[in-house]
């Protein structure tokens, strides 16, 4: 199962081993150089191949990352011209499919070989899930405070948001399919607004109301176990 | 021994699909063989430790898998090939080998010689920066492999890795199996006798959640004298007899 490089070649001495010459040029050749966020991971991490692992999710790639900082753009548009605070409504909806898309066997395609490996499931799946809710909570916070909202809505999402992301991935997880975290994310957030303003007559309560943060907690606490629960590292009999 | 399994039973619900396996494994290539629904992927799920045991003990490289520090340093030294591997189509064949390089934990500066070496090893030299996407299926299997062999494993767990090559790379591959062998354990799950008899120098025969054999291909193939076992080739016969005899 060689390609035969090494013996594409004319006459070489007898004591030069052309085999070896070609592995070490391929090295060089093939070498992949991280990218400056890959290289900071794996010093923040202790770990090129989790740090790899990190720069390979789904939602934290250039493409996700420019899609959410558009929509929260335009969300901080609408805000400032109508006074509906739409990047506070959006923005945990917009985190929770971010986390259900982070990590699990509906997004790596490797994701059973990923079970037999030293880096284990669990930790890609932490650093990822904290990486992903972190940009958006910082992309979130910079929409909100553009679009000039007030203190208690600029941070007052970020409790829900966290309930919901930890929803999606719960769901995500169990389900062993992103789209359902997503979908389970996405109408428990609409749930919750729904509710919010039949009782309260403002769409906006979800965010505002201080009674609401134990209920939040709660929710993200019970989901954040059930995700434990669910990647829990099997031990068994042995 | 590498691989010491005792009375493994693996049950999902109600089914069991290992039921009271007892195995040892030293250096060298041990074949997994048996029909469909046998429990041969179940049994290297778990070696590899994928999924845990229902009851029963393993230890793997004189490590027992179920304490976290040690199940750690197996998987640094194991080798998986799952039958069903997926890919990621936007890597290129040497970013996927050196992806899960990275995930074993092989010591940084290692990885990009390790990487090239193995890419040549399986003969994707001249695919090495391709896209999988682009690939066929016998190369992705190929891929596959380099994954699984990049780490140089002291145990190598490879579930139907014959699927999809052509004959003349089934040749090379069972080549690459004996030379691997002579250092690590090599457990193949195969259903292609003929691997077996080329490559292993031990046989396991599995049905129904049990091994009803474990011997040499030479003492399976003499299970089918004085019974008109069917198959084509001696150690076909008896794979017929062995599992006929299983079942009455």
């Amino acid at each position: 199962m060689t390609s035969g490089r090494a013996d594409a070649t004319g006459p070489v001495p007898p004591d030069v081993d052309l085999g070896r010459v070609w592995i070490a040029v391929a090295e060089q050749v093939w070498r992949r150089r991280p990218g400056p966020p890959e290289r900071l991971a794996a010093r923040i991490l202790g770990s090129p191949g989790l740090a790899r692992a990190l720069v390979t999710t789904p939602s934290l790639l250039l493409g996700w990352v420019m899609a959410t900082a558009v929509v929260l753009a335009v969300g901080t548009l609408v805000t400032r011209g109508t006074g509906t605070p739409y990047v506070a409504l959006g923005a945990p909806a917009i985190a929770a499919v971010g986390i259900a898309y982070a990590y699990g066997p509906g997004i790596d395609a490797a994701w059973e070989l990923m079970g037999s490996m030293a880096v284990s499931h669990r930790l890609v799946l932490l650093v990822r899930a904290l990486t992903v809710f972190g940009l958006n909570a910082l992309l979130g916070l910079a929409a909100s405070a553009a679009s000039g909202a007030a203190a208690a809505m600029t941070f007052g999402w970020l409790i829900p948001m966290t309930a919901l992301c930890a929803l999606a991935l719960a769901v995500s997880t169990l389900t062993r399919s992103a789209n359902a975290g997503a979908a389970a994310g996405l109408a428990g957030w609409v749930l919750t607004l729904l509710s919010g303003r039949a009782a309260t007559g403002q769409v906006a309560a979800a965010v505002t109301d201080t009674a609401l943060t134990l209920p939040y907690l709660t929710v993200a606490a019970g989901c954040a176990a059930i995700v434990g629960y669910a990647t829990r590292t099997s031990r068994g009999p042995s | 021994m590498n691989v010491e399994i005792t009375d493994l039973t693996r049950r999902f619900g109600r089914v069991r699909a290992v039921a009271g396996v007892s195995l040892q494994a030293g250096p060298g290539v041990l074949g997994l063989l048996g029909p469909n629904g046998a429990g041969k992927t179940t049994l290297l799920r778990t070696l590899a430790t994928v999924i845990s045991p229902s009851s029963g003990r393993i230890r793997l490289l004189g490590r027992d898998p179920g304490a976290h520090r040690q199940r750690r340093e197996i998987r640094r030294r194991l080798g998986y090939v799952p039958q069903n591997l997926g890919y990621y189509p936007g890597f290129t064949v040497v970013e996927f080998v050196e992806y899960f390089a990275l995930l074993k934990e092989m010591p940084p500066a290692t990885v990009s010689r390790a990487v090239a070496s193995t890419v040549e090893r399986v003969g994707l030299g001249d695919k090495a920066t391709a896209k999988l996407r682009t690939l066929s299926g016998g190369m992705l299997r190929r891929v596959a492999i380099a994954q699984g062999i990049v780490n140089e494993p002291e145990l190598l767990l490879l579930d139907e890795p014959t699927a999809g090559l052509d004959p003349e790379l089934r040749v090379e591959f069972r080549a690459l199996l004996r030379e691997l062998g002579q250092r690590a354990t090599v457990v193949v799950s195969t259903h292609l006798v003929e691997d077996v008899g080329s490559a292993c120098a031990r046989v396991a025969l599995m049905d129904r959640g049990r091994v009803v054999f474990h011997g040499t291909p030479a003492e399976l193939s003499a299970r089918a004298e004085g019974t008109n076992a069917a198959g084509d080739a001696p150690l076909e016969r008896g794979y017929s007899a062995v599992l006929a005899e299983s079942r009455s």
